[in-house]
């Protein structure tokens, strides 16, 4: 259990910037969670801070004390592969006794810290099985058990359910959080399941292009990005151009222009972020009024998916802009025809604004 | 910055990088050098100068050698394609019995000792041979095995296994339904395998076809015991090194870089024609054995079978006679075991050096080729890639170029440090440490680099965790890498004959001066011993891998 700081983190591969001034502070304890899409540099901070590559520039200590400089074997900070690198020549206990006994511990203390951490992961009566005679989430637990028994400072995890299938993947997940909080442990976690992220996480770190975006709670993530990259990458979002100016945006719906108050000042264009599961869909031509507390938008229907207890419904705006909305299955919107008439309806504080560039700002 | 850099120079594997690199400067890029620079001096005057190329290139003792080397090379090995090629087609393509009898025959035909093929065809075949007095009974008088023709012959049966094996697992790569796209666009079956397979297969046969022929070139033995006149470089550098004793051997190392180029310009010419054909082979529709019917069938059998037992027949002929009854050189009717006995008196030395000398190289490159191995597949830096580089050569520079460059090196440069026992150990060290890191490489690249991660996190040094969790999983890799270099190191004859002294004679050695000296009986005797130690390490090699043939290769 320590806390981990990372600062002016720098990762080059020859010209190719991997990571570029990260800056990183994680209390002890927490459950963090590195997520983004792929390339962004995730597995590089990782393998970074176990010790597998050298940082370009920047320091990484744990508890205060810097471990950049310290080679991979001394860095006490435990690991739980994607492939789960299970030593196939040893036994399951011997796979977990490895770390201990790389610590000289006595051998009646391994056999008891096996056996205990066995229970943890439920793996006691899989003592003297090899790796190839376990399943992949069995093969996993084990990953798992031999990281955790040497009681790291920190944990490191990268993808570790990314090989498994679904069920599996959401029932090991939920055993990990209780085992990480059971324990307490600093957990750095990698995942570019963001469903994943925001169920685990005390604190999601949102990556792209070896930047950190945002990093925060689950619920802040989602609901408050920092960016448009965050709006759009944590679930999904639609948006909209407008064009500010002070504390108004004007967004174009049908013929007229809707004016929308800007929680801040700005000046130009900007994009108005809208979550599918804000919008709701009603039938027919409709007229918007800037004095209701909802606007609504005229689209006519492209597609209607039904996926059971949910529908996706998609229209297009006059102004050729596609819009999703995701809403409780309603009979009357799925029997809709294609391009027929309907109305998006959005309640005004369920809006929120970013700059316009792809990395841009939240405005306010 | 600084601090992280010089911590990363001094890591583990950065130190044992340096180690290999200036071993392997030591015992192999210094001697070949030595000899390039020796060939380019004039030994009188200590000047450069071309003349000694010169000189080798208008006097025709050195010419015709050039000539009849690349003429017994390149026959030899068309040879051994005509004999491989089609051995392949018939075991991959038709249903034959007993293909991995033909396969372990094959690889038994490989590894025996080269020179054993020469002597054996010599009682067969030579002046007072059993098939040459057959004939000669009946008043017929057949041509005799001595000469180019033999040497030719000698060096198809011997080499065709390296063609045999390669294009046989090239042959079952072949996407099944390129063939069949073949014949439905109206192939017929013969068109379709000289228009089709032969082509997809031509990369595979091309590379066996250079083994052979670098190989062929510095075959030192076969020219040497079936020459009778005939001369081919090899033997010329012998005889050169062994005149030129005293002084700088300037001729000998002359004809030696010669050699070099010609295995080296075969190899580019491979590279180049290898670049402009690659065929990613996908196993989708892998070929099917057709059973063929009546004499199709019957002639398959007879051809497949005929011709590993023809190329067996040296081995067969040296086992026996190293049974008969002798009294001195004269074999003298019935069977006895007066060559062992005989051996056992005069020349057990000749047996424990050969055992110590390719044990102690073996435990050397059984060592070193772990680590190599980890450090061409792990680390990807220049020096990495240059050792990987580096590997390669030993295989392109003939055994007594080799010992030619030890001996000015270490004999005549250095303070006198190395016994004549010392040398062998490395030239068989540096000669054979390849094929341990070739084997151990590709054992290496099947385990997941998180492994090793895996422990260094858990807490092992980067030595701890190679030990604890690299060696037990390529251990088949090292062993049967080491079972290879073992094969070759003790039927190493050529760089043998230029650095032993009295007290180090080895079996082949032995064999080479008995066969020389007509004592066939001690001759037949010794390569029994080394034929059985060899089978045996093939036997071993078959328990420790999954894929039989292609651990030869
Ligand atoms: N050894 C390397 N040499 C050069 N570039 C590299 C190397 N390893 C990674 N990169 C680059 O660094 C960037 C970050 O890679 P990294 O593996 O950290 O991504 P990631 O976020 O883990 O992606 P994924 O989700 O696909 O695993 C990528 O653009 C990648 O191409
Ligand atoms: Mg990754």
């Amino acid at each position: 259990m320590a806390s981990v700081e990372i600062s002016g983190l720098r990762k080059l591969y020859g010209s190719v910037v991997a990571l570029s001034d990260i800056n990183v502070s994680i209390p002890s304890g927490t459950f963090y969670t590195l997520l983004g899409p792929s390339g962004c540099g995730k597995t590089t901070l990782l393998r970074t801070i176990a010790g597998f590559h050298s940082q370009s520039s920047g320091d990484i200590s744990v508890e205060g004390r810097s471990i950049a400089h310290l080679p991979a074997h001394q860095r006490d900070v435990a690991m739980v592969f994607q492939d789960y690198a299970v030593f196939p020549h040893l036994s399951v206990r011997d796979n977990i006794a490895f770390g201990l006994k790389q610590r000289r511990i006595e051998a009646n203390e391994i056999r008891q810290r096996v056996d205990q951490v066995m229970e943890v992961v439920q793996l006691g009566k899989f003592a003297n099985r090899m790796p190839h005679e376990l399943s992949g989430g069995q093969q996993q637990r084990v990953g798992l058990a031999r990281a955790i028994v040497v009681r790291p400072k920190v944990l490191l995890m990268d993808e570790p359910l990314s090989n498994l299938d679904a069920k599996l993947r959401v029932d090991l997940r939920a055993e990990l959080r209780r085992i990480q909080q059971d324990l307490g442990v600093t957990t750095i976690y990698v995942t570019h399941d963001q469903e994943e992220a925001l169920a685990l996480s005390d604190v999601v770190c949102v990556m792209e292009g070896g930047v950190i975006q945002q990093a925060a709670s689950p619920l802040d993530v989602y609901l408050r990005p920092a960016n448009r990259f965050v709006a759009s990458f944590v679930g999904s979002n639609n948006f909209l151009d407008v064009d500010c100016s002070g504390a108004e945006a004007a967004l174009k719906c049908g013929g007229e222009q809707v004016l929308l108050d800007l929680p801040n000042q700005h000046s130009g264009d900007a994009v108005c972020a809208i979550r599918p599961e804000d919008i709701t869909v009603v039938p027919g031509k409709g007229s918007s009024a800037s004095d209701r507390p909802e606007i609504s938008i005229p689209v006519r229907i492209k597609e209607v998916s039904f996926i059971g207890r949910e529908m996706e419904v998609f229209g297009v705006t006059e102004h050729g802009e596609t819009l999703k909305s995701v809403s409780r299955s309603d009979p009357s919107v799925i029997d809709l025809p294609l391009d027929s008439d309907a109305q998006f309806c959005i309640e005004r504080h369920n809006l929120s604004f970013f700059e316009k560039e792809p990395l841009g700002g939240r405005i306010g | 910055m600084n601090l992280s850099l010089s911590r990363q120079r001094l890591d583990f594997w950065t130190v044992v990088t340096i180690a290999i690199i200036v071993m392997l400067s030591l015992l192999l890029v210094l001697p070949i050098l030595r000899v390039l620079l020796l060939g380019f001096i004039d030994p009188d005057t200590g000047n450069f100068t071309l003349g000694n190329f010169i000189e080798v290139f208008t006097r025709n003792y050195y010419v015709n050698g050039l000539k009849n080397t690349l003429f017994v090379g390149v026959l030899g090995t068309v040879g051994a394609c005509l004999i491989g090629v089609p051995l392949a087609f018939f075991t991959t393509r038709f249903i034959v019995r007993g293909k991995a009898l033909i396969s372990t025959l094959a690889i038994l035909v490989l590894v025996s000792p080269p020179f054993i093929g020469a002597y054996a065809w010599i009682m067969i075949l030579g002046s007072n041979g059993v098939v040459t007095n057959f004939f000669g009974n009946f008043g017929l008088d057949i041509p005799t095995i001595y000469g180019a023709h033999g040497i030719i012959l000698v060096f198809s049966l011997k080499f065709f296994p390296f063609i045999f094996l390669m294009t046989q697992t090239a042959l079952n790569a072949v996407n099944k339904s390129l063939e069949d796209a073949a014949e439905n666009l109206g192939c017929s079956p013969w068109q379709r395998f000289y228009k089709i397979t032969l082509p997809l297969v031509f990369p595979a046969v091309s590379t066996g076809a250079i083994i052979c022929f670098v190989l062929a070139i510095a075959d030192f033995g076969t020219p040497a015991i079936l020459g009778r006149g005939f001369r081919t470089l090899s033997t010329i550098a012998l005889s050169a090194y062994r005149s030129e004793l005293g002084g700088p051997p300037t001729m000998a190392v002359t004809v030696s870089i010669l050699m070099m180029a010609i295995s080296m310009l075969a190899l580019l010419a491979q590279r180049r024609i290898l670049s402009k054909r690659r065929y990613a082979s996908s196993l989708t529709n892998l070929p099917v054995p057709v059973r063929l019917k009546g004499w199709k069938n019957m002639l398959v059998h007879v051809l497949s079978h005929g011709i590993v037992i023809l190329a067996m027949i040296p081995s067969a002929v040296v086992v026996y006679t190293s049974f008969l009854k002798t009294n001195g050189p004269v074999f003298v009717g019935g069977f006895g075991l007066e060559s062992y006995q005989r051996i056992w008196r005069d020349a057990p030395e000749a047996i424990t050096n050969s055992f110590v000398f390719a044990i102690s190289a073996v435990v050397f490159i059984t060592i070193a080729s772990g680590l190599i191995s980890y450090v061409i597949v792990r680390r990807e830096t220049r020096a990495a890639a240059s050792i990987d580089f580096l590997m390669m050569v030993p295989y392109l520079v003939p055994g007594v170029v080799m010992a030619i460059g030890f001996v000015t090196v270490f004999r005549n440069g250095f303070p006198d440090v190395f016994s004549a026992a010392a040398l062998l150990i490395m030239i068989y060290f540096i000669r054979r440490l390849p094929y341990g890191v070739r084997s151990t490489t590709s054992s290496l690249r099947q385990i997941k680099p998180s492994l090793e991660e895996a422990a260094v996190n858990l807490g092992a040094t980067p030595l701890g965790a190679f030990m604890k969790v690299t060696v037990p999983l390529i251990l088949p890799g090292i062993i049967v890498g080491s079972l290879m270099s073992f094969i070759t190191a003790i039927n190493e004859l050529s760089s043998t004959l230029i650095i032993y002294d009295s007290g180090t004679i080895t079996m082949p050695v032995q064999v080479y001066v008995a066969v020389l000296d007509g004592e066939f009986g001690i001759a037949a005797a010794l390569s029994t011993i080394l034929l059985l130690s060899t089978g045996a390490c093939v036997y071993a090699v078959f328990r420790f891998t999954e894929n039989r043939d292609s651990a030869f290769l």
